[in-house]
């Protein structure tokens, strides 16, 4: 297992509903990283079709793992990399059974895929009209350590990366697909999470506008004692490289021991305490 | 799902849905009837026909503004006809001077842009509504059917400008079965369709389908069926199905308010969500 590597997070504007061009663009940022010596590249939520794609999610949606996500497992084997990718996903059970999905693949085809669990149904979100949610939280053996994989709202519910952090993940992964009234939120939680998780925490956002929607980018790798590693352009497409050491959590977890000061017992109690709101 | 003449079939619950809706719709806004433009096609004389049945005859004002280019006597005629049956007021105006105006009036009018002329022709017949409609409380009523909604093919702020749409819901093939069902005469009611933006101009020609099939493509496309199914069923090649659903994708743009950019809190068009028909203490 590698214990320091150098991760990619890639921003770019999708084309609603243009898969081929969505994933020419991610193949391009691929090998991109791949030239520099990154051993990962995460891309941000819903990245194969685009956000706002509305009644047209029926179309879009596929199986997973399935002919998107094979086109993906071929640009991983090609350059070597673990991706990260969104996408529309929809289950071989039903027709209307769709999910947000984040995709991981790498260098030897599909590994696994985490199905978002807050679908945000507020304000110019209708994700629960379209998705359903997803039930388990697992974490991805890799050669970079356990991975963990949330999206986007599921960043707003610590119990979230909390979960994928007591499993083992020492990185979890964020994609989004979050619009410019949200960037100080976004801003915010990524690091309270790094640092109440002691873990390295990668934020990838989508970019461009979608149906006057401004997506706003700024990526971010996030350190466990929450400094910024590396950061992506506001508002632009581009590509940020940055260096993950586990080493570094050694300091950090003695300095902040979070994990160790963890009371079990209250995660019972807040399951009474939400379920009497 | 089979795609054939039986799935557009109507029965007589849309001639009462869309009374009730007309009805209802005027009490809401406490408007002293209905004003629409007439042009002796289909759907305005099942608009004409329906807004009588729902208000009373007295309460409705239909508009016939013809132009010279695309006056026709068959449709006056028509026009005429249907006043008298469904007992309706009928003005006309004719738009000739007003449009001749508005050309002469613009710097760079061309008058080899036939689109542009034609819609303008379009808006021209929505000022007047309007006028008729701020000046004596009326409500607009648009003839738009869901066909020609669908696939864009109508002026933006033009025909399509309008308070109320009460055929918006039924393709053109089931406005032909609602204005036979409500005693219009088959010679209206089977006409050729025709925005009438310039002479000789033809819907099904423009489109390059009949109703009967391009009905059919938006009926499956409205249920979720994929672009590949319609064509089997229909036996048509699949870039004549795409090309529709690309058209129907491309023109929401007319069927919306205009694009704004996000900034604060709640957008409008975008996340507020307010009814249209709100009723306040």
């Amino acid at each position: 297992m590698k214990t320091e590597f150098r991760m990619a997070i890639a921003q770019f504007p999708c084309k609603i509903g243009d898969k081929t061009s969505n994933i020419k663009k991610m193949e391009d940022f691929a090998r991109y990283a791949r030239d520099q010596k990154a051993s990962i590249i995460v891309f941000p939520e819903m990245s194969l079709t685009g956000y706002t794609t509305r009644d047209l999610t029926f179309d879009l949606a596929e199986e997973v793992p399935g002919v998107s996500t094979a086109r993906i497992a071929e640009i991983a084997e090609e350059t070597g990399l673990y991706i990260i990718h969104g996408m529309p996903e929809r289950s071989a059970k039903g027709e209307a059974i769709l999910y947000n999905t984040a995709v991981l693949t790498g260098p030897e085809g599909f590994i696994g895929k985490y199905r978002k669990m807050y679908l945000p149904t507020h304000s110019v979100f209708e994700e629960k009209r379209y998705f359903r949610p997803g039930y388990q939280m697992p974490v991805f053996e890799t050669e970079l350590g356990k991975v963990g994989i949330m999206i986007c709202y599921d960043i707003f519910f610590p119990e979230t990366a909390r979960a994928l952090r007591l499993q083992g993940a020492k990185i979890v992964i964020c994609i989004s697909a979050s619009p410019a009234t949200r960037r100080t939120y976004f801003e915010a939680l990524t690091v309270a999470r790094a640092i109440e998780n002691t873990c390295f925490l990668a934020y990838v956002n989508l970019v461009g506008i979608e149906d006057g929607l401004q997506f706003w980018g700024g990526s971010r790798l996030v350190g466990p004692n929450g400094t910024l590693i590396a950061q992506a352009k506001y508002d632009e497409e581009d590509i940020s490289i940055g260096e993950v050491n586990y080493e570094d959590l050694r300091p950090i977890e003695t300095f902040v021991p979070t994990l160790r000061d963890l009371r079990p017992e209250i995660y019972d109690s807040l399951r009474n305490f939400s379920e009497e709101l | 799902m089979r795609l054939t003449g039986r799935a557009l079939r109507i029965d007589t619950s849309a001639e009462r849905k869309i009374t009730r809706f007309i009805r209802d719709y005027l009490d809401k806004a406490k408007a002293g009837g209905i004003v629409l433009g007439v042009s002796g096609g289909v759907d305005s004389a099942a608009t004409a026909a329906l807004s009588t049945s729902a208000v009373g005859g007295r309460n409705v004002l239909g508009l016939f503004m013809p132009e010279e280019e695309t006056y026709s006597k068959a449709d006056y005629r028509h026009v005429r006809l249907l006043a008298g049956k469904f007992e309706f007021e009928l003005k006309t105006i004719d738009l000739t001077q007003i449009i001749a105006g508005v050309c002469k009036a613009i710097p760079d009018y061309d008058k080899q842009d036939k689109i542009s002329k034609g819609n303008l022709k379009a808006r021209t017949r929505m000022l007047i509504l309007y006028y008729y409609a701020n000046s004596q409380n009326l409500i607009v009523a648009g003839s738009s059917d869901k066909s020609e909604t669908m696939i864009g093919y109508y002026t933006k702020w033009g025909d399509a400008g309008a308070d109320i749409a009460p055929i918006m819901d039924l393709y053109k093939t089931q406005v032909r079965q609602l204005a036979l069902q409500m005693g219009i005469p088959h010679s209206i009611a089977q006409k050729p369709s025709t925005p009438a933006l310039w002479p000789g101009q033809k819907a099904e020609e423009e489109i390059g389908l009949q109703y009967e099939t391009l009905d059919l493509i938006l009926y499956g496309l409205e249920h979720f069926m994929p672009a590949e199914a319609i064509a089997r069923q229909l036996s048509l090649p699949l870039a004549t199905v795409l090309a529709i659903k690309t058209r129907w994708l491309q023109t929401e743009h007319k069927r919306q308010m205009p694009l704004t950019p996000k900034l604060q809190y709640r957008t409008i068009n975008a996340d507020f969500r307010v009814t249209r028909t709100v009723e306040l203490e």
